[in-house]
């Protein structure tokens, strides 16, 4: 016993081959506890949804393991592994993927019936889980009727309903405005703390920091160990200190994406004819 | 399964689109086959109604529709005097272009002596003929040319009066008339002509055996069932291959639009069955939802198609009469059987696109 979720040790992921190849994930180890919410950030092209589709066997890793509950699900056949996605794990992905021809009852109810319940069955749990989710107003509605959060709610409902152990979800604020997009991840992390699931949520969206119990940061397909982020007061994009553009003001010091969100910062007008610096 | 029945009525256009192909598909295959198979029943009609089994006629004289027999002297007496014969009637065959209020028609004549048999089995008006210069006429010929009861004709010079109107004798290529044989005799200028005979056997004498003992000079007996199909492969399977072909392309253009609309109603959802792969969905489970969907437009087609053909079938019998459509109701099984057959095969078209989805690119 591991005491472990899941375990991803030293996994690889390169698409395509010869001197075209991507190496997307390189050597990436992490292990997820139940109840635990993992956050993995880092900047768009960083390998974050590839390592979450290799955590959720979608994807297979190119070398490295991944095991849950002890299985190594990376070496297993793809015939084995709807069985595995459809009891194991959930997934929530940035533009929800409702069936939209489907109520929402239906939504999630086919996934229960996908897992062997009957139909009564699968519709009762579906309920059950969707008044949970505070959607029991909408239960008949069509997707394309409901607003963003409550889709995504949807989705989260869908991802549950076969008591996964893991749920996982790509950017699953994305498309939401910050309050409905913060209203989610306390849904997910309430989601880990009263029913002990592990959580892994991968998103660029700073304002959710708060609600993770662990932040990994993903660079380059690796794993930036003590990386120390800040947020430029201008765009509002996440920054490392050590690699920043700096200026002090009042006795602190502010880091900036960019030479220009600095310049911007400090009063100077952005260039409006040719840069001489950059001509 | 729900999400197949959904995603049907969810896009009602394409269903509607579906729907339409699979029963146009559907009504064009019945009504070419039924048109089919009426052209093979109106050329077996008139023997399947004459009397007897056997059929005699001059030697070498394989088919009744299609040629000239002239039977020796004294060919009926003979065959009469053969052991098992019960009955034997004669009839004057004679196929004749006769001009009709200026247009030319194939007639078949056929000289019967009404006391005997060997003349029409259904009259919508009208009596059979019981003098010599009477006639019985197609009732459909008849109307196309405006004739009525009791009209004089003139035909090969000779002047006949209309004394009935026969259902069921009209071919596609002409149509029967029928007259006492003396009539026909006269009006072909041969006199004591005899075509065929109709030969029943007595009972317990198998057709076979008994045209095995007919032996007399000059004629051939055959089994009036093989007389029916060498009719049907001089008359009506000139039909078959034009009729075989246009039921392929009927079929095909059929699988075509339920695969078209099936693939773009995959493909259009490519995300969404992502989507369930992601969440345990195999692609068994994905193919069985595009082929019951395949299905449920197929059966549907099937079920309009059929309507749409016996009313079609009934609008074009009324207008042309001599080109008969006859549905069976088995072809209600042929249908179906096309129809599954048609959704099968359209549910192929995208099989691949879903065996290619990689659950992985729901997050593309
Ligand atoms: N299916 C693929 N084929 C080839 N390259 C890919 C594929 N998926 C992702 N990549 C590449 O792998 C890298 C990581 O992509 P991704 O995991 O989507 O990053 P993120 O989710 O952090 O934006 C990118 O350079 C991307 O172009
Ligand atoms: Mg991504």
């Amino acid at each position: 016993m591991t005491g472990f979720t899941l375990e991803v040790r030293d996994v690889t992921k390169r698409y395509g081959d010869g001197p075209t190849a991507v190496s997307a994930v390189r050597g990436v180890s992490l292990a997820v506890q139940p109840g635990e919410v993992v956050l993995i950030m880092g900047p768009s092209g960083s390998g974050k949804t590839t390592l979450l589709s290799m955590m959720g066997a979608l994807l297979s890793p190119t070398s490295g393991t991944i095991s849950l509950d002890g299985t190594v699900i990376s070496a297993l056949g793809e015939g084995r592994l709807p069985e595995i996605r459809l009891r194991k794990f959930g997934f929530i992905f940035q533009d929800f993927n409702l069936l939209s021809a489907l109520s929402v009852l239906e939504n999630v109810a086919i996934v229960a019936e996908l897992a062997g319940h009957k139909r009564g069955e699968a519709r009762e749990k579906a309920t059950q889980i969707l008044t949970e989710l505070g959607l029991q107003e909408r239960l008949r509605f069509l997707p394309e009727k409901l607003s963003g959060g409550e889709k995504q709610r949807v989705a989260i409902a869908r991802a549950l309903v076969n008591d996964p152990a893991l749920l996982l979800a790509d950017e699953p604020t994305a498309n939401l405005d910050s309050a409905i997009g913060h209203e989610i991840m306390r849904i997910l992390r309430r989601v880990a703390k009263e029913k002990g699931r592990a959580v892994v949520i991968v998103s660029h969206d700073q304002r959710i920091r708060d609600i993770a119990d662990r932040v990994l940061w993903l660079e380059d397909g690796e794993f930036a160990e003590a990386i120390e982020l800040a947020t430029d007061p201008v765009c509002g994009m996440s920054v490392e200190r050590a690699k920043a553009t700096t200026a002090e003001r009042d006795g602190a010091t502010l880091f900036f994406c960019s030479r220009g969100c600095r310049a911007e910062f400090l009063g100077q007008l952005p260039t409006d004819g040719i840069d001489p610096a950059s001509a | 399964m729900l999400l197949a029945l959904r995603n049907l009525t969810h896009d009602r256009t394409r269903f509607a689109l579906s729907v339409a192909g699979v029963s146009l598909a559907v009504m064009l295959i019945l009504l070419l086959s039924g048109y089919r198979a009426g052209i093979y029943r109106q050329t077996a009609e008139y023997l399947d109604h004459a009397p007897g089994s056997v059929v005699v006629a001059q030697r070498g004289v394989r088919d009744f529709l299609a040629a000239n027999s002239i039977l020796p002297p004294g060919a009926a007496k003979a065959v009469a005097d053969v052991p098992g014969v019960a009955r034997v009637v004669p009839v004057v065959a004679q196929t004749a272009i006769v001009e009709l209020n200026g247009r030319k028609e194939l007639v078949y004549f056929i000289g019967y002596d009404p006391g005997i048999g060997g003349g029409p089995w259904s009259l919508t008006e009208g009596r059979e003929p019981t003098a010599e210069g009477e006639v019985v006429f197609d009732r459909v010929m008849a109307a196309e040319h405006g004739i009525r009861l009791g009209d004089h004709v003139t035909v090969l010079g000779g002047s006949l009066t209309v004394v009935g109107l026969s259902d069921e004798t009209a071919l596609w290529i002409g149509s029967f008339v029928f007259a006492d044989s003396s009539t026909i005799e006269s009006l072909m200028r041969a006199p004591a002509a005899q075509s065929f005979l109709f030969v029943t056997p007595q009972p317990g004498v198998k057709p076979n055996e008994l045209r095995g003992r007919i032996h007399v000079q000059g004629i051939d007996a055959m089994l009036k069932a093989d007389v029916i199909v060498a009719d049907q492969r001089l008359l009506a399977r000139v039909y078959d291959a034009a009729i075989g072909l246009m039921t392929a392309i009927a079929f095909f253009v059929g699988v075509l639009v339920v695969g078209l609309t099936v693939y773009t109603a995959t493909i259009e959802r490519r995300r969404e069955y992502g989507a369930l792969k992601a969440l345990g969905a195999g692609n068994r489970v994905l193919y069985r939802i595009v082929a019951i969907q395949a299905l449920i437009a197929g059966v549907t087609g099937a079920a309009l198609g059929t309507l749409l053909a016996y009313g079609l079938g009934r609008l074009f019998v009324a207008w042309r009469p001599q080109f008969p459509v006859t549905i069976e109701p088995t072809a209600i099984l042929v249908a179906l059987g096309v129809s599954v057959a048609m959704a099968v095969l359209a549910a192929l078209v995208p099989a691949r696109a879903i065996a290619r989805l990689a659950p992985a690119d729901v997050f593309r």
